[in-house]
């Protein structure tokens, strides 16, 4: 029988469900090797045991922690979908505010109290088996961990940072443009996406497993970046406790 | 007799839909969006300009484009840079792409299954093969333009403020262009398919609006136009568009002239009519879509007509940046204190931007209106006119007449700003 | 085409240079791509690239060196190995011949390193991935436009003799066109049909380079100077600014590490093997099963880096691995580079610059003698005052002159460590060592070094020691010995057993005794002759191992003596149970250069002033000179 998969999302833009949908041809491919079981934004069925879970977004309430522990338990393995999932991506950005000023500014003062909690990761309430990062995920890197899965062998991630991808596409360095750049402590595996678009890298796809904070801090600082400015730097898609320095 | 459709399917983003009827006549309805606030534009305070189009992508996936590129026009509007003609004639076409990419998602991924009585595209796989392989055909097209222009077809990397880091490949879009011309035999059968749906009975006549830009179809624009005959600056639009609540919904409404108004694929069709490429012009005439249509099960047939206009659009576009040669072009963005606001017909209708900066550039203030907020007061006046008509049906039959209304939409609740619980009762 | 062939027709051609203008060398691209893939530096994108050329037109021949080297087609990251088939069976499929290839424009430094991959890939078991690529790919070299960051006049990679197939050298109006092999003259005739009939010109003047940057020592210094820095405190500073990303080592022309990974296709039913680059610098680079890395940290893998490039490829191959090309400098964030980190650790050296002053290698320095005393009748030990501190680790050894006499090798007899002073213990032996012994407290000598490589400390703590002497073999071990005893706590048991001629000639005798009683060793002693004021049983050395009781598993041994005595000796400790990496033996030859040139201290194919005198076991037991005879 053909391994259950499904997909789900919880606080998040989607993006990383629909990088899966633009796989278009390989995605179909793909439906010969998995039976897609659960996919809200596709399909109307739903629950029923899972082999595989893939979950977007992040956990913002307390009823998405609930229904996050309820795909848990009837997943054998469950796959973190991107950033908001796997490292609170860019919902992490309300996680240095307070949620009753943020509804108060974005809602009005007359509004009545929400329940809403700091954004976290998926690891923050239930066991998370593996993940796939970036802001939105890269398809490639997606079917290989899924290929991985499949075959009986845990996927794995690049060690490495962002700078090798950097350098084998022959790009400038930004600091050079005096741009501050994520990539020396940035988990590699987009193929330098960002940088080869012209940007710099803000970090979506989280900290390498050993970033060297150390030399890091020592660079930014050189370049001029206040205490302050370095912790915003990380903050665009990682939540606090995560970031290096 | 209560009917709860828990995280209706086929949308994006959470909502449920609860009816409460009894003895055929309906007690409450309300559709609860089941998404958790994200705050966008308290979370943009102090970030430096070049980090805002990127964190506002991030609103959405899917209209990822849309929110990038009204973000850069109300930087730049701020910062009062003018953007080159072909930096202006890329973005339209990256616009095209997205409107293309949205729109053929929802005709082929979340729409036909209602009509072909599956529950998902993944049943026709196997037995209608040439559809979804089609689909697939098309679905690429639309982002190989968005990936040619923008990098990426979810949140792009190439636009920034004042026009392009990287520009495309001329032998790229010469590529595409051959790919566009050659996509229209797919896009004939396209037509037959859709144009033959039997598309519910529903009409209810309401506000339709759209940006009015000096020339051709709306896409960019200045200033905003309603059906009732309101016309202002895009720069107005906080004045112009009301945010009111209403006793029994927790969430700001939008209106005009009425209590509610529609923004979107049909509002656009009917607006601008007479601007539609001559070929979806000629799509509208054969599938019976014209400005007097007033049936919102027809946004179904309008983005099909959009599809054809943006194919023709996107032809044209590849032609006059090309023409002249792609030029590459130094950037001189100098921040300064002011605010800005611009507007973009996103897949789904009008979506507004407007930022305040400090002199140093970096975010004041920020506010967004998305055209789904646009949309709800609409889409709850059309509910609870429909559902009266429909109290004699099945449940079954009943319950998917709502969600193909709520489908016709194409509502976008990843767009969380401005959304919370919506009662209606 | 096989290396042995390339080596041959270099040794036999003869080059001939002709003019050659910019439109003839388009026009040659143009000819050449109906039979090869050309690939050349062109602009892309605003940034300059090595990649396949379009048009000839694009072809850039004067270039700074920011550009990849062509590693990135002779040895390209992600190669394909062979494709494989899943699905019951393994079925493999070879991968397709390389395409053929030109690559135009490379920078003499990079031809080096083309040379650096050769000796590496080549060796042993041919590497038949990049055979095959190297093999069908023509190298056109082209003269270099230096930045701040080149260095490749110091490495003496700033010209070319042989190693490419053709070469363009600027000049007034054109270029030269050298032909680097019969390849290359055929290709010329072929593709270039009115250049090749042009008559030969003579060949133009040397240019001479200007480089800002230099090596503050000779390159050929370096790997003896390197051995004495392996506990600097650069490598912890380093470190400490280092980011690990490692762009030094796969923008290095001559880096090669890789790693192997499978890639299925997308149906799973089949996959291909892929080589993709790999670097020393990365966390998961030295880690093995079950967690451990024996490169932990980036002081350890800056030092290996620099190692590696310096010293142990030199040793290997005496070829210069670094290139001088300066790319890791260039583009590293944290600015750290090979020519910085040796000027700070051999800064301190007043050495003079390479190719200055020749044969700099070979001049001592001035130490002076502090004090002599006679410890038997043939041996005097001596105490020198360095002019600056040395590092030395036990077992090296220095090059010892008194002028108008000579040089002589002589191991070190004191403590290792950063030291301002030596101890020698000298036997009068032949001129030389019988001038030394006249000499007396305030006299000068010379000395050079340290050399060589000496007891791995580092491995051989947390064990028992077991020393085995005989005769003027005791002094490499008291030099090992009083490292041991500055931090005894290090070591388990250490047992000495050392054997002489007779009471009298036992070296030490009274300091050994001495630690002996305080239990800091364990001496045992054997004579051939008994007799005089002190009752030695008599013997051999070998007998003192027969009953021992050590345990051979935790067990060290380092043996130094006479030639014969190894022969007796190794079988015991063997037969004891000691693992053969872990007898270390002193083969000291006659080092007369220290330098690795002169071939005197070679055995077989093993240069000891440059991997012994001390050596593991294991590494020469297959070497018939090391003890047979």
């Amino acid at each position: 029988m053909k391994p259950r998969l499904g997909f789900f999302d919880f606080t998040g833009c989607e993006g990383c469900q629909l990088t899966v949908l633009n796989l278009e041809h390989a995605f179909l491919e793909l439906l010969d090797l998995v039976e897609l079981v659960e996919f809200r934004e596709l399909l109307s069925e739903r629950g029923g045991p899972l082999d595989i879970a893939c979950i977007e977004g992040s956990i913002g309430r307390t009823e998405e922690i609930e229904r996050l522990r309820e795909i848990r338990v009837r997943s054998k393995v469950l796959v973190a979908l991107g950033a908001c999932a796997d490292s609170g991506g860019i919902n992490a950005l309300a996680a240095f505010r307070d949620p009753g000023d943020l509804n108060r500014e974005v809602y009005g003062r007359d509004q009545p109290s929400r329940r809403i909690l700091p954004p976290r990761p998926l690891s923050a309430y239930v066991a998370v088996d593996y993940r796939i990062p970036g802001c939105p995920i890269d398809g490639r890197e997606f079917l290989s961990v899924l290929q991985a899965l499949l075959v009986g062998r845990p996927p794995e991630l690049p060690s490495y940072s962002l700078c090798v991808e950097c350098k084998l596409a022959e790009l400038p360095c930004t600091f050079e443009r005096g741009i501050v750049c994520l990539g020396p402590v940035t988990r590699a595996g987009c193929d330098a996406f960002c940088l080869r678009g012209g940007d710099r890298c803000r970090g979506c796809r989280g900290l390498i497993d050993n970033p060297r904070s150390g030399p890091y801090y020592r660079i930014l600082t050189e370049n001029g970046l206040s205490e302050a400015e370095i912790l915003r730097e990380f903050r665009t898609f990682n939540v606090p406790g995560q970031e290096g320095q | 007799m209560k009917i709860e459709i828990r995280h209706l399917s086929r949308i994006e983003g959470h909502a449920h839909l609860v009816i409460d009827q009894a003895q055929g006549k309906l007690r409450s309805c309300r559709l609860e969006i089941a998404e958790t606030p994200r705050f966008f534009e308290s979370l943009l305070k102090g970030r430096h300009f070049s980090d805002v189009a990127p964190i506002m992508a991030r609103i959405c996936g899917v209209c990822s484009n849309a929110h990038t590129l009204v973000s850069l026009a109300a930087t730049e509007q701020a910062f009062g840079i003018t953007i080159s003609t072909q930096t202006l004639q890329l973005r339209r076409l990256l616009a095209c792409g997205e409107i293309l990419q949205s729109h053929i998602l929802h005709l082929y991924f979340l729409a036909i299954p209602d009509y072909l009585g599956v529950s998902s595209i993944l049943p026709l796989a196997k037995t209608h093969r040439d559809l979804v392989t089609r689909a697939l055909r098309l679905k690429q097209l639309a982002n190989s333009i968005c990936q040619a222009v923008g990098g990426r077809s979810v949140h792009p990397v190439t636009p920034c403020v004042g026009g392009f880091f990287v520009l495309p490949q001329a032998s790229t879009l010469q590529a595409l262009r051959r790919q566009l011309v050659a996509a229209l035999p797919d896009l004939e059968e396209t037509v037959d398919l859709f144009g033959g749906l039997p598309i519910p009975d529903f009409d209810r006549e309401t506000e339709y609006l759209c940006l009015r830009p000096e020339e051709g179809y709306p896409l960019f624009g200045d200033i905003l136009a309603s059906s009732d005959g309101v016309s202002a600056k895009v720069a107005d639009y906080a004045r112009t568009i009301e945010e009111y609540l209403v006793p029994h919904s927790t969430a700001k409404f939008a209106r005009l002239s009425r209590d509610s108004y529609m923004v979107g694929p049909l509002a656009r069709v009917k607006n601008s009519f007479e601007k539609l490429s001559p070929m979806a012009r000629r799509v509208a005439a054969a599938i019976q879509l014209d400005p007097a249509t007033v049936n919102p099960f027809c946004n179904l047939a309008a983005r099909l007509v959009e599809v054809i206009h943006c194919v023709e659009q996107a032809i044209h576009l590849i032609d006059a940046v090309l023409l002249p040669g792609l030029r590459t072009e130094t950037l001189q963005v100098t921040p300064r204190a002011g605010t800005g606001a611009a507007a973009i017909e996103a897949p789904r209708g009008t979506l507004f931007h407007s930022y305040g900066y400090d002199a140093a550039g970096c975010i004041e203030s920020a506010d967004c209106i998305i055209p789904t907020a646009q949309n709800l007061g609409n889409l709850e006046a059309d509910l609870k006119a429909m559902i009266p008509t429909l109290l004699h049906l099945p449940q079954d039959q009943l319950t998917l007449r709502l969600e193909m209304l709520v489908r016709a939409y194409d509502p976008c609740l990843s767009c969380a700003t401005h959304l919370l619980t919506v009662k209606f009762v | 085409m096989d290396r042995a062939l390339a080596v041959a027709e270099e040794g036999s051609f003869v080059a001939t240079w002709r003019g050659i203008s910019r439109a003839e060398v388009e026009g040659m691209v143009r000819a050449l791509a109906a039979a090869f893939e050309v690939a050349g530096v062109q602009e892309q994108r605003g940034r300059l690239t090595l990649d396949l050329l379009d048009d000839p037109a694009d072809l850039i021949l004067e270039f700074p060196p920011h550009v990849h080297s062509p590693k990135k087609f002779l040895f390209p990251n992600g190669e394909k190995l062979f494709r494989f088939r899943l699905g019951g069976r393994v079925l493999l499929e070879p991968e397709k011949a390389a395409v053929p290839r030109v690559i135009f424009g490379i920078h003499p430094c990079d031809l080096h390193a083309i040379r650096v991959l050769d000796d590496c890939l080549f060796e042993g078991e041919a590497d038949s991935a990049y055979q095959s690529k190297r093999g069908a790919t023509i190298l056109v070299g082209v003269d270099c436009l230096p930045d701040e960051h080149c260095f490749c006049t110091s490495m003496g990679t700033d010209r070319v003799a042989s190693g490419f197939d053709l070469f363009l050298h600027r000049m007034e109006g054109g270029y030269l066109m050298q032909t680097g092999s019969p390849r290359g003259e055929a290709l010329l005739a072929r593709h270039a049909p009115l250049v090749a009939a042009r008559s030969s010109e003579p060949p133009l003047p040397l240019q001479v380079k200007q480089c800002q940057t230099t090596l503050p020592v000779p390159v050929e210094a370096l790997a003896p100077l390197l051995g004495g820095v392996y506990d600097h405190p650069i490598w912890q500073e380093t470190g400490e600014r280092c980011l690990g990303c490692g762009a030094c080592t796969l923008l290095c022309p001559s880096c090669y590490c890789f790693s192997v990974h499978d890639r299925l296709d997308l149906n799973l039913e089949g996959g291909e093997r892929l080589r993709t680059w790999d670097s020393c610098q990365f966390d998961q680079f030295t880690k093995v099963a079950g967690g451990g890395a024996f490169r932990a940290d980036q002081a350890d893998r800056q030092r290996h880096r620099i190692f590696r490039k310096f010293k142990y490829l030199w040793e290997k191959h005496q070829r210069t691995a670094c290139v001088g090309c300066g790319r890791c400098r260039r583009e590293c964030l944290a600015g750290i580079g090979p020519t910085g980190l040796l000027k700070s650790l051999f800064a301190e050296r007043v050495l003079p610059e390479p190719r200055v002053i020749p044969g700099a290698e070979y001049q001592p320095q001035l130490a002076e003698i502090v004090s002599v005393t006679r410890l038997t009748a043939t041996e005097k030990f001596f105490r020198l005052r360095l002019p600056q501190p040395v590092t030395f680790a036990p077992g090296t050894f220095m090059e010892v002159s008194v002028f108008g006499l000579g040089e002589a090798p002589l191991t070190l007899a004191s403590a290792a460590g950063v030291k301002g002073h030596l101890e020698l213990v000298v036997r009068a032996a032949g001129n030389l060592t019988k001038a030394l012994h006249r000499l007396r407290p305030g006299d000068t000598v010379g000395i050079r070094g340290p050399f060589g490589s000496g007891f791995p400390v580092e491995e051989m703590s947390g064990r028992d020691i077991l020393l085995v002497a005989g005769g003027m073999g005791l002094i490499v071990l008291r030099s090992l010995l009083l490292t041991i005893l500055g931090r005894r706590r290090d070591f388990g048991r250490v047992v000495l057993l050392y054997g002489a001629r007779n009471v009298a000639s036992l070296l030490f005798r009274d300091d050994l005794l001495a630690w002996h009683r305080s239990g800091l060793l364990d001496c045992r002693f054997a004579v051939h002759e008994t007799g005089g004021d002190w009752p030695l049983p008599r013997g051999d050395v070998s007998q003192l191992l027969r009953d021992l009781d050590l345990a051979p598993q935790r067990t060290v041994a380092a043996v130094s003596g006479p030639p014969s005595m190894y022969r007796s000796t190794t079988p015991l400790l063997l037969r004891l149970g000691i693992a053969e990496d872990r007898i270390f033996l002193n083969l000291e030859r006659h080092m007369k250069c220290g330098l690795g040139k002169c071939g005197k201290c070679q055995i077989n194919d093993i240069c000891v002033c440059q991997c012994g005198p001390i050596f593991p076991y294991s590494r020469v037991k297959h070497l018939r000179e090391a003890i047979e005879r």
